[in-house]
């Protein structure tokens, strides 16, 4: 690797300056650090291996739906919608999981989610409505339609394959749904930087008119983004669904202001172009552990709330590179 | 009686970032009511010249007079307070506000009773100030909607209308007021300046000697941060401000035109008959391999939409448009990047490049599924990075490597990427919109000569330009456009070249 850099960039870098030019990624694993630290000295239960699954355990879903999120922020648009097409898509898992089989509403939860994001990216090319509002409508839609389907109340089921499936273990002591998780970040964090079609998102969020120059078929690419971002939280919702051994209509709420915190404190600009699904780890990372750390140390929920809002505020403010911003809005 | 003293003053101002010298002592004098004209290189200081004078930066040591006081340096609301107005390169509008509210965004009180705004009173200074400037804009008109040349133009009338409100006289900055105007417009400019002789003094910024020749009444040279020349403009020649700016005599032959090409290949690019309804009215024209064809026109003329309907960046209503003839689906980026028609838009930072990606990734895109390994969907880092550093290489570009952010490097060598983006992937048809806009004398050079090998390699060029010894030196023929229609084909082989004149009386 070294033969390949050019020597102007070879000279030894002072590991102030190599701190200060890698900050943005360095923070948000000081901030999991000193939480970690915290939280362990509070409760001693914390900083240990069972404990350590359990936030793996209880950030899967979250990670998948931040990592759907972070593939539209990507192109300088946003998903409002990825919270509903889990609760949505996880309703219709556990609706086919009985007649059809496990594998099958498998497909259906992630179809649906497709479909979706098909829709939501569809009508942002073609009639031009801009993505925050296409996807707030869609958010709206949805959840009227789990409703709708599920009268208010948590779907059932039987067949116990699927939870079975995602509790065991693949790799011993990892539960598959931590692994299943990561190995979809390893891909997506491949996929943006080592093929065409993360370069042209890149290149979409950096400067839409210059990608459109340079032959990119940018509005193609726009609804390939929306699909991805439909799909990821497709497979989220039938995570979670067999996770909780139920679909219910209230599965997502929470989801998307959770995965929008981690995705921008991760260091995903949210006009686009910068970033990745890489950094998007760190940020559930943060959330994860906040989250878990409270639980163990006995905090109220309503506190939790006040104490998430805050961190999540300080975590960003102290993040993100405002030199790099002109305006903040 | 002593003489009034100066409008404005500088004495020994230096300015120092970090070890970097930006101004190494500095003294500038502009008489009152007088016009300046100060230029030099890209990275010659100007900038950081413009931003001390009126505060934006704060000089590392020296000292700022304004009518002969001393103001605290490094202060931009008393520099306002003083009268200095800057007019900057890049436009300070905002897009979505009304013509009459930008010229006067942020003094509206001096219009407001009671916190309620007097949009009337407003309006009919607005109309006042741009009337007396001669320029033709509608006060009520949403910025965002003019033209480029025309916002230039308000935020020029923005400046002036400063003079109007503070008991002080302007000291109007011009950063590069004409480098997108169109000659009528910079003619405009240029009366307006004439015309305001006596009520301000003016510093004028510009890349373009012609502009310091048409305007001025004193000129000085910058280079390396430093003054390098002051002359009275009736002692300044060409010859000696070249010589001042670059540091060397100018090269002859400054267009390559000896190295223009005299026998030309088939014809590559054919137009019959285009219409855009409004903008393009039956334009037929060919280009032959190895020719550069200059266009010129005002604004609003047609020359831009021509280079957009080449590109399938507009979709003309009639007509063909076809490659080595082979007709193409009009009005698709798609179908003229793959019969190889490659372009370089004039406002490159939003257009050309993106800024806050590397060298790397901004040169491989249009080319991008050429780096995929055989078979697989995977990009090969190692030749991204082998054809990347092979064009920093060929084109000379001053980078500190192919990981670089691309807004870090300096207008000539961010448009010898865009110029790469395009040579990697190999063109055939080549249609440039302003190539020099922004550029100092030294990368224009360098970008001229690009142009003359990609003329040897038999690539057809369009080359639109509102710089005219630019379009008169590079083509073997220029076609003038007024209103949608070609008005004119002028020859213009090297050993005689058309005049201006000649070129600008079929523009108007």
């Amino acid at each position: 690797m070294s033969q390949t850099i050019p020597h102007t960039a070879s000279r030894p870098m002072r590991f102030s300056s190599f701190v200060s030019r890698h900050a943005v990624s360095f923070y948000p694993v000081l901030v999991i650090l000193a939480l970690i630290v915290f939280f362990g000295v509070q409760n001693p239960y914390f900083a240990t291996f069972d404990n350590a699954m359990n936030i793996g355990r209880q950030s899967s879903v979250l990670l998948l739906v931040a990592l759907a999120g972070t593939m539209v922020i990507m192109i300088g648009s946003i998903d409002l919608s990825v919270g509903s097409i889990v609760t949505l898509s996880g309703i219709v898992a556990a609706l086919a999981i009985d007649p059809l089989g496990p594998s099958a509403s498998v497909l259906a939860g992630i179809g649906v989610g497709l479909m979706v994001g098909f829709v939501n990216g569809m009508t942002l090319v073609t009639l031009k409505v801009p993505s925050f509002l296409v996807t707030l409508g869609m958010l709206s839609v949805l959840s009227g339609i789990a409703n709708m389907i599920c009268g208010g109340s948590s779907i059932m089921f039987m067949d116990q394959g699927l939870t079975e499936l995602v509790n065991s273990e693949l790799v011993p002591g990892l539960p598959n749904i931590i692994l299943i998780a990561l190995v979809t970040a390893a891909i997506l964090t491949f996929v943006a930087f080592k093929t065409v079609l993360g370069r042209y998102l890149f290149a979409i969020g950096g400067g839409e008119v210059v990608a459109a120059n340079a032959g990119v078929p940018v509005n193609r690419y726009k609804v390939y983004a929306f699909m991805l971002s439909g799909g990821l939280c497709g497979l989220a919702g039938v995570l979670l669904t067999s996770q909780v051994g139920a679909g219910t209509p209230a599965a997502g709420a929470n989801m998307l202001l959770d995965s929008i915190a981690a995705i921008v404190m991760g260091g995903t600009a949210l006009s686009g172009g910068i970033g990745g699904p890489q950094r998007t780890i760190l940020g559930v990372l943060v959330i994860a552990i906040l989250s878990n750390g409270m639980d163990v140390t006995e905090v109220s929920s309503f506190t939790q709330e006040v104490v998430k809002g805050l961190v999540i505020i300080l975590a960003v403010a102290s993040t993100i590179d405002r030199k790099k911003y002109l305006f903040i809005k | 009686m002593t003489a009034p003293p100066p409008a404005l003053e500088l004495r020994a101002v230096t300015k120092r970032y970090g070890t970097v010298t930006a101004l190494g002592g500095v003294d500038l004098v502009l008489p009152r009511h007088g016009v300046l004209g100060l230029v030099g290189e890209n990275g010659a200081g100007k900038s950081t010249l413009i931003s001390v004078i009126n505060g934006t930066a704060r000089p590392t040591d020296g000292q700022i007079l304004v009518n002969g006081r001393a103001v605290s340096l490094g202060s931009p609301s008393e520099a306002a307070r003083a009268g200095i107005a800057t007019v900057f390169q890049e436009q300070g509008l905002v897009a979505n506000l009304r013509v009459y509210e930008n010229m006067l965004l942020g003094r509206e009180q001096q219009f407001s009773r009671a916190g309620v705004l007097g949009s009337a009173a407003m309006k009919r200074f607005a109309r006042k100030v741009l009337g007396e400037l001669g320029i033709v804009i509608d006060p009520d008109a949403i910025t965002g909607e003019l033209a480029f040349g025309e916002r230039q133009l308000l935020e020029i009338a923005k400046a002036f209308a400063l003079g109007h409100l503070y008991p002080v006289e302007p000291i109007v900055l011009l950063d590069e007021p004409t480098s997108a105007l169109s000659d009528r417009e910079t003619d405009i400019l240029f009366e307006s300046i004439r015309r305001w002789r006596g009520k301000a003094s003016i510093v004028l910024v510009s890349h373009r000697l012609s502009d310091v020749f048409a305007v001025c009444d004193a000129v000085t040279t910058l280079k390396d941060g430093r003054v390098s020349g002051h002359w009275p403009i009736t002692e300044a020649t060409p010859d000696i401000l070249h010589e001042a700016i670059v540091g060397r005599p100018r090269s002859a032959g400054y267009y390559k035109e000896s190295e223009q090409r005299v026998a030309l290949g088939d014809v590559v690019l054919s137009l019959r008959d285009v219409h855009v309804p409004g903008r393009l009215d039956g334009v037929s024209v060919e280009v032959r391999a190895g020719e550069i064809l200059g266009v010129a026109g005002v604004l609003g003329s047609g020359k831009t939409v021509l280079g957009q309907v080449i590109t399938g960046a507009v979709r003309p209503s009639r007509g063909e448009i076809s490659v080595h003839g082979r007709r193409l689906t009009p009005g698709s980026r798609i179908a003229a990047l793959s019969a190889d028609i490659g372009s370089v838009p004039a406002e490159r930072n939003t257009a050309g490049v993106i800024g806050m990606h590397s060298v790397q990734s901004n040169l491989v895109l249009p080319s991008l599924r050429r780096f995929r390994l055989p078979r697989l969907p995977i990009l090969s880092s190692r030749r991204q990075a082998e054809t990347t550093d092979r064009w920093i290489e060929r084109l000379r570009v001053k980078t500190a490597g192919r990981t670089q952010q691309i807004r870090n490097l300096s207008g000539g060598n961010a448009q010898k990427i865009v110029f790469a983006k395009w040579l990697a992937r190999g063109v055939r048809v080549f249609v440039l919109d302003d190539p020099g806009r922004g550029l100092d004398v030294g990368a224009k050079e360098e970008i001229y000569s690009l142009l003359r090998n990609l003329a040897r390699e038999n690539v057809a060029i369009v080359l639109i330009s509102d710089n005219l010894p630019e379009v008169i030196g590079l083509s073997n023929r220029i076609i003038t456009f007024r209103s949608g229609a070609v008005s004119a084909e002028i020859a213009a082989p090297a050993h005689d070249k058309p005049s201006e004149t000649s070129v600008v009386t079929n523009m108007v």
